[in-house]
């Protein structure tokens, strides 16, 4: 009998960042979990609203935890960065701020009341503390030997310290999942700094020199490849930064793996989940030199 | 300023603060007190994005308690991705990022629009994950 | 201490048979143990698996910690006459003072100005020293305390343990040594630190893993593993806490650093232990990483202070100077070393700090006003540290090899549970609280517990040093009307005058230290070979308890009238064997030391034949001038019980006070026609809002009301003359004029402010006024309502004139801000400042919320572009004006309109300080501010002895500061009331009147004013100097300037250094 846990994907998920979701699935239900798409939900509303008298773009991630709650459910695992720290963000503030949240629920006439039992997960975190990592590590089938990785979280993560799932100055939940994943941890100060987030769209440059200036150090000390977990970092790193390779003479982009393509590497899961073809440099070539990539899905 | 901006600097000069003071509309959207600033540096020092920027965060908040409205001009305020690295390390406690988003909002409520939606090229926004859109449209439009 | 070599077999007669197999080779195995020993109270785990063997001690004050400020409020009260327990934590005494390696401002080696005063406390006959002990439990009230002390076992005897070291070279554990800031080990058996006293080896039970190598190589057999631990019952009638401080160490907040994650970044007292000569590296500046001298070398300021978040509130208050002095040591020997110092604001705030702080800037220092956001590693193992210098504008990252936080002063993790036994509250921050931070900062929560030191919050030496002695005065009173011992008892002395000379020399091996590098029976042989030596004899530890007997014997027994030991410095144990002398009935100056170890076996380790040789040409020296000694007396005096306080302000009454609670009479003289100083023409009094008046006014009246308080108003001293225990003045009071007799004085005239005029229109218009004259106007009521304030701090200071800073400026600048604010709302009101400078307790937290609350907005300015004042051409007297000002930070000038002007000026020593300094004798620096007699250990003194020094007279302060150097002063003063007669100096200078010209260099170049020209008494025609012995310390300055020869110096003479120096050159 498999473990029900309410997932909140949010748009990224189901379009760019497909892959992430599809790894996500499958090492679930490996570890005897079904990921279970929440019923009507809506885009998070990201980023966290700011200013504090802002209370209307606290709605939309309002109406999504109030859907949970309606799910008679308590828990709630987020796969991208963003929206969780969005949604952990509202939840905060109307824990916080019990007149918010009356005029909110005021404001939602049509929608039920938030009681504020619902605790959003980031998936790393649920991972971490519910599933505990060491189950899977005993699950690991091919690990990654001989492959140097550099983790990387970006902000979302980390910041504010009041929704962050790890130390802010030095997280260690990647490096920890790395190393029962067998690969060599290539660490890195830049490991905390902002990709460039939206403004990939408007100053395309200034991402470039962002994702030079964050992959550089780990690839000077001989990293192979980048892990991370946020889909808009992952296309910043990805795709602005093999533009950078235009930018900065000699640079060559390294792959970029999320989390949960690793994992389902190692744990040897359904090749057709992993959406390497996805990716704008080619996270293949360096899997099958380490000879860790297979095409079957292997057999327990 | 990028290809993509609308900003109209005419309009900006026009705004009038609901207090009277630019500084004292910045502490209450953000809820910050900028006179508690040392002016340490510490947050230009560590934002991920000075090279672009006119003028640095630290600066920012001077302009602000100098009531200099100049600052609404700047691209400063726009080219803050909210990242928190600033706030996370203020010995003062001070959270910029918050005060970041004031002077923005002090601009985009007064409907100048930062961004020309319109200007995005069709390519891009097939390609680029929605969630940056999404942040965009918060961020600088109105 | 040399390396000791067990290669190398010494025979010799000690009756412990030697085999081979003693001397064990270097461990085979090292067990290494990883975590840092807490040493903390594991009291209670151990109290019941004990039987109850019960010590009653009975005295007058516990002092609970023995660091400087302990061991100073010891010396105190001891040398009043009473009786001190005083405990440590640690197996020694010390603290955190000998941890550093140089102090600021003086650059003083810490240990050396430390080292005679751990010494003068173990020997002190009042003194109790308990080391390695904590107070468990505490009842009773002021006057009548009862607390049970838990006294570890160190596991050695302390009676036979002669610190030789044996042990720890073959002991197997290494453990992390918490003295050296964990970037050493140490054994399971230890000694801190080489100059430790007791210098008794300590066994560290928690990491002991009982192999026994230790007890089978200890020749003096001083290991017991059935020493044990016991609980001693203490009554006393007062108790000091003054247990200290720790060090923040960035491992969870403050991480951007890189702290315990990169290997070359270290908290500056882990680089002082570098520094330190004793220390790890023996004092030499290398990277952890690689061993290797580092090129660059970066400090980051206020690490974990002045944080709202993530670290802790307030200033550390001594990082800033701190910084400057390990750079500009580094700096000064490593010329070549490229030094950076990241700040945000320096803190030079105390005397000569500035000027401290200036001369680093020459040797090349470079100061960056920028805090750095965060540290990275390269390859080299080097850190990039990123930060914006703030006034040039740029982003920048620097490399260095080594990086250097000067992380912030914290409560020891101890403090809650320390207070809950003592019955006393902290503070939020986790120090203890006093019971008024303005009035009474000494006193704890509790009446008959007192503070000294960093336990009540973050302070340097100097302050430390005069609120211990505060503290003794408050501690003192409780006890006053006890029984006092003052000094010690010998038997009648033995007239040699008559006798043949018959000289006795002690050869000390001082274990293997001496005996392990030269023959010390050649040297004892040759000495049996001089003329007139009766008795030569080696042994092992010439100053531990039985050796001391038996040189006492051994005069007696032979007849002995002249001694020589061979052994160590005179600074070490010089008075422990002229104690001997006395026990043995023998004056105290037939005695002379040969220093065979400091000046032979330490330097020459490498040479035994050589070593031998010089140390038998250093014994005949010696053995020549003991033959020329003669006895000297030391004169007696009577003190006169009073004391003269020159000064009614809140220094000098509290100073009155103290004095009076100690049951001392005192004359307290005021040249106004009331009392209360500066404090009267003052409103509030930061950081608070607490008034002047509601200060000064009870105080008055404690004043005129108390007894032992003679009050003169409208008083001045005109004429004095006299020495320590024994003035007689006069004094002009009301017209007439008094004479009055006393036994010490203390000075505290204050401050004046410098003259304005000049400086910022001040004069020409009527809206430009001093903090002074606005405090007036605001506490009249009659200030008008100003739009717009410009308060320019630094006037008159850290300029060409003046080079110091103010000290107080800034802190009077914020409250006065907050004044304003608080009574006009409406107004804007500028500071512009140099650095801002709030240092004490609260202050920082005073001047942030000031900030905050009203809006007031801060403008840097640097030193070599002043701010302007711009009169308006229309109505110049009484117009507004405008400030021309340039933001060092924005880079920009401003032009400020204002209608009020304040101005922080700086102040200088008050009017007379030219007359007294002629009447008392005492040197004041070109400010007119008075010179201790040492910036560090003794900023209450005067050179001079019998006159002390408190309060604003010294240096500007505020009044927390003053008040608890006034109460130290009292203490100070009281100290030779107390002890009713005084000894003077014995090696005195002796003037030759017919070799004397009358040519004046002795005079002026005694620093203790001790000689005067005067006629001579049988040819009033003829000037020649005289010695007066009450104030003669025998430094010897006038023998060696006199151009004749006339002044000799008892114990010096001419003759006596002369057959030395035949004695050496005979053997070459």
């Amino acid at each position: 009998m498999q473990k029900r846990i309410l997932y909140y994907p949010g748009c990224t998920l189901k379009t760019t960042a497909k892959n992430l979701e599809k790894t996500a699935y499958a090492i679930m239900q490996a570890l005897g979990y079904e990921l279970v798409e929440m019923h009507d939900w809506n885009c998070c509303g990201v980023v966290a609203s700011l200013t504090t008298d802002d209370l209307m773009h606290h709605l939309a991630p309002l109406r999504n935890l109030i859907h949970v709650e309606d799910q008679g459910e308590d828990k709630v695992v987020v796969l991208c960065d963003m929206c969780c720290n969005t949604l952990k963000q509202t939840n905060l503030r109307v824990k916080e701020n019990p007149d918010d949240l009356k005029t909110l629920n005021a404001f939602m006439d049509r929608e039920n009341d938030y009681k504020g039992t619902v605790k959003v997960y980031h998936f790393l975190e649920f991972l971490r503390d519910e599933i505990g990592f060491d189950v899977i590590k005993k699950m690991v089938k091919k690990p990654l030997h001989d492959m140097r990785i550099m983790p990387y979280y970006g902000c979302m993560l980390l910041r504010p310290r009041e929704v962050a799932i790890d130390d802010a100055e030095d997280p260690q939940i990647l490096s920890d999942l790395l190393t029962i994943l067998g690969a060599e941890v290539i660490d890195n100060p830049f490991k905390i700094e902002c990709c460039g987030s939206y403004h990939t769209i408007e100053e395309k440059q200034l991402v470039s020199r962002r994702a030079y200036r964050i992959t550089s150090y780990a690839v000077e000390r001989g990293a192979d490849a980048i892990m991370l977990s946020c889909p808009l970092c992952h296309f910043n790193l990805d795709v602005r930064g093999k533009e950078a390779e235009k930018l900065f003479k000699g640079y060559k982009q390294i792959p970029i793996y999320y989390y949960t393509q690793l994992i389902s590497v190692a744990l040897g899961l359904d090749p057709s989940v992993y959406g390497f073809d996805q990716h704008m440099v080619d996270p293949t070539l360096l899997l099958k030199k380490k000879g860790v990539l297979h095409t079957r899905k292997i057999e327990i | 300023m990028t290809k993509n901006q609308a900003l109209n600097t005419r309009e900006i000069s026009k705004i009038v603060f609901k207090k009277g003071e630019l500084v004292k509309e910045v502490e209450e959207l953000s809820g910050e007190n900028l006179f508690g600033c040392y002016q340490c540096g510490t947050c230009s020092a560590g934002c991920p994005f000075v090279e672009d920027m006119d003028l640095l965060p630290d600066e920012v908040i001077r302009y602000v308690v100098l009531d200099r409205r100049e600052v609404l001009n700047s691209k400063t305020i726009w080219l803050c991705a909210s990242c928190y690295t600033c706030a996370e390390r203020c010995p003062r406690d001070i959270n910029i990022t918050k005060i970041m988003e004031a002077l923005r909002q002090i601009i985009l409520r007064r409907k100048i629009d930062y961004t020309d939606v319109l200007k995005i090229p069709k390519k891009e926004r097939e390609t680029i994950p929605q969630l940056a859109f999404v942040s965009l449209f918060r961020k600088n439009i109105g | 201490m040399p390396n000791q070599d067990y290669n190398q077999k010494i025979h010799h007669d000690l009756g412990i048979p030697l085999q081979d197999n003693y001397f064990l080779d270097e461990p085979e195995e090292i067990i290494q143990i990883k975590e840092t020993p807490v040493v903390e109270g594991i009291a209670e785990a151990h109290v019941e698996s004990v039987e109850k063997e019960k010590k009653v001690v009975y005295a007058d004050t516990l002092i609970i910690g023995a660091g400087i400020s302990g061991m100073q409020a010891a010396l105190d009260i001891a040398d009043k006459g009473y009786k001190v327990v005083i405990i440590d934590k640690t197996s020694t005494v010390g603290g955190s003072m000998v941890k550093l390696d140089k102090t600021f401002p003086t650059n003083d080696c810490s240990i050396c100005t430390a080292a005679p005063k751990m010494v003068e406390l173990a020997r002190h006959p009042n003194i109790q020293l308990i080391t390695y002990a904590e107070i468990n439990k505490l009842d009773g009230e002021k006057g009548n305390f009862t607390a049970w002390i838990w006294k570890k076992s160190k596991y050695v005897d302390p009676d036979k343990c002669t610190g030789c070291g044996d042990c720890a070279e073959v002991c197997p554990v290494e453990v992390v040594n918490p003295f050296d800031e964990k970037i050493s080990t140490r054994k399971a058996i230890y000694i801190e630190f080489p100059q430790a006293v007791p210098i008794v080896y300590t066994i560290d039970v928690e990491h002991c893993v009982g192999c026994g190598s230790c007890d089978r190589v200890c020749e003096a057999e001083a290991i017991s593993f059935l020493e044990k631990s016991e609980e001693i019952e203490v009554h006393i009638g007062s108790i000091i806490v003054a247990t200290g401080f720790e060090v923040f160490e960035p491992i969870e907040l403050r991480r951007e650093y890189g702290y315990g994650k990169y290997e070359n970044v270290l908290t500056a007292i882990q680089f002082e232990r570098l520094l330190s000569s004793f220390g790890p590296t023996d004092g030499k500046i290398l990277r952890p990483s690689d061993g290797k001298k580092p090129k660059r070398i970066g400090w980051i300021q206020c690490v974990g202070s002045r944080s709202e978040q993530l670290g802790y509130p307030y200033c550390s208050r001594v990082c800033c100077m701190y910084a400057t002095k390990e750079a500009s040591i580094v700096k000064e020997s490593n010329p070549d070393i490229d030094i950076t110092i990241y700040y945000m604001d320096i803190r030079a705030y105390g005397k000569d700090f500035q000027q401290y702080y200036e001369h680093a800037k020459k040797l090349g220092v470079k100061y960056v006003r920028g805090r750095p956001s965060s540290v990275y590693e390269n390859k080299d193992k080097s850190l990039t540290i990123r930060y914006k210098n703030t006034l040039t504008g740029e982003i920048k990252e620097d490399r260095v090899d080594l990086l250097v936080l000067s992380t912030a002063i914290i409560p020891s993790k101890s403090n809650k549970k320390l207070a809950r036994i003592l019955g006393v509250d902290v503070d939020e921050n986790g120090f203890f609280k006093q019971d008024s931070l303005l009035t009474n900062p000494v006193q704890s929560t509790r009446k008959g517990i007192y503070l000294a030191g960093c336990i009540q919050g973050p302070k340097d030496i100097p302050d430390s040093v005069s609120m211990a002695s505060g503290a003794a005065a408050k501690a003192v009173a409780h006890v006053k009307d006890r029984e006092r011992h003052v000094g010690r008892e010998f038997p009648p002395e033995r007239d040699v005058s008559e006798e043949k000379t018959r000289i006795g020399v002690f050869v000390c091996h001082c274990g293997k230290n001496i005996a392990g590098f030269l023959d010390v029976e050649k040297v004892t042989e040759e000495a049996k070979k001089l003329p007139d030596v009766e008795y030569a004899e080696h042994v092992m530890f010439a100053c531990s308890e039985d050796t001391s007997r038996k040189i006492r014997d051994t005069i007696r027994d032979k007849q002995l009238n002249r001694i020589v030991v061979a052994a160590c410095s005179p600074r070490t144990h010089g008075p422990l064997f002229q104690d001997t002398l006395l026990e043995a009935g023998l004056n105290k100056y037939l005695f002379e030391m040969a220093n065979i170890r400091n000046h032979c076996s330490w330097v020459h380790s490498d040479d035994w034949s050589k070593a031998t040789e010089k140390a038998v040409a250093l014994v005949k020296a010696a053995v020549a001038k003991v033959r020329l000694l003669e006895p000297l007396t030391e004169e007696e005096f009577s003190i006169t019980p009073a004391v003269l306080i020159i000064g009614g302000g809140v220094s000098g009454m509290k100073a009155a006070l103290a004095l009076a609670d100690m049951g001392i009479r005192s004359y307290l003289i005021e040249k106004e026609k009331q009392l209360g100083g500066r404090l009267r023409h003052l409103y509030t009094l930061f950081p608070s809002d607490v008034k002047a008046k509601d200060v000064i006014d009870p105080l008055i009246e404690e004043v005129n009301k108390n007894k032992l308080v003679d009050v003169m108003t409208e008083a001045e001293l005109v004429d004095i003359d006299g020495f320590i225990g024994n003035y007689n003045g006069t004094i002009r009071y009301r017209g007439r004029m008094r004479k009055i007799k006393f036994g010490t004085i203390i000075v505290a005239t204050g401050f004046r402010e410098i003259d304005l005029r000049g400086k910022y229109q001040y004069g020409i218009n009527t809206n430009i006024l001093s903090q002074t004259e606005l405090e007036e106007k605001i506490k009249k009521g009659i200030l008008r309502k100003p739009r717009s304030v410009v308060i320019i701090n630094c006037v008159g200071a850290m300029d060409e004139e003046r080079p110091y800073c103010c000290r107080i400026g800034c802190g009077v600048s914020i409250k006065n801000a907050k004044l304003i604010c608080e009574r006009f709302p409406d107004s804007k009101v500028y500071i512009l400042y140099r650095d801002m400078r709030v240092f004490g307790k609260e202050e920082e937290e005073y001047y942030a919320d000031v900030l905050k609350n009203y809006h007031v907005v801060v403008i840097r300015y640097p030193g070599d572009r002043k701010p302007e004042v711009i009169l308006d051409k229309n109505n110049p007297k009484h117009g507004s004006v405008n400030v021309k000002v340039y933001d060092d930070i924005l880079g920009e000038e401003l032009m400020l309109p204002a209608d009020l002007v304040v101005l922080t000026i700086n102040t200088e020593g008050e009017v007379f300080t030219e007359a007294l300094k002629n009447m008392l004798k005492i040197p004041a620096d070109s400010a007119g501010f008075f010179l201790e007699a040492h910036a560090k250990i003794r900023p209450l003194d005067f050179a001079t002895d019998g006159i002390y020094l408190c309060g604003a007279a010294h240096y500007p302060k505020n009044l927390v500061d003053s008040i608890a150097q006034a109460e130290g002063a009292a203490s100070r003063a009281a100290i030779p009331i107390m002890q009713e007669h005084m000894r003077g100096e014995g090696q005195v200078a002796e003037v030759n009147e017919d070799l004397c010209s009358g040519c004046r260099t002795c005079e002026s170049i005694c620093t203790y004013s001790a000689i005067e020209i005067k006629p001579r008494l049988d040819d009033t025609d003829r000037l020649v100097a005289t010695v007066n012995t009450a104030l003669c310390k025998g430094c010897g300055l006038c023998a060696g300037a006199c151009p004749s020869g006339a002044i000799e110096q008892k114990g010096f003479k001419t003759k006596q250094i002369e057959v030395m120096l035949e004695a050496l050159l005979q053997e070459m």
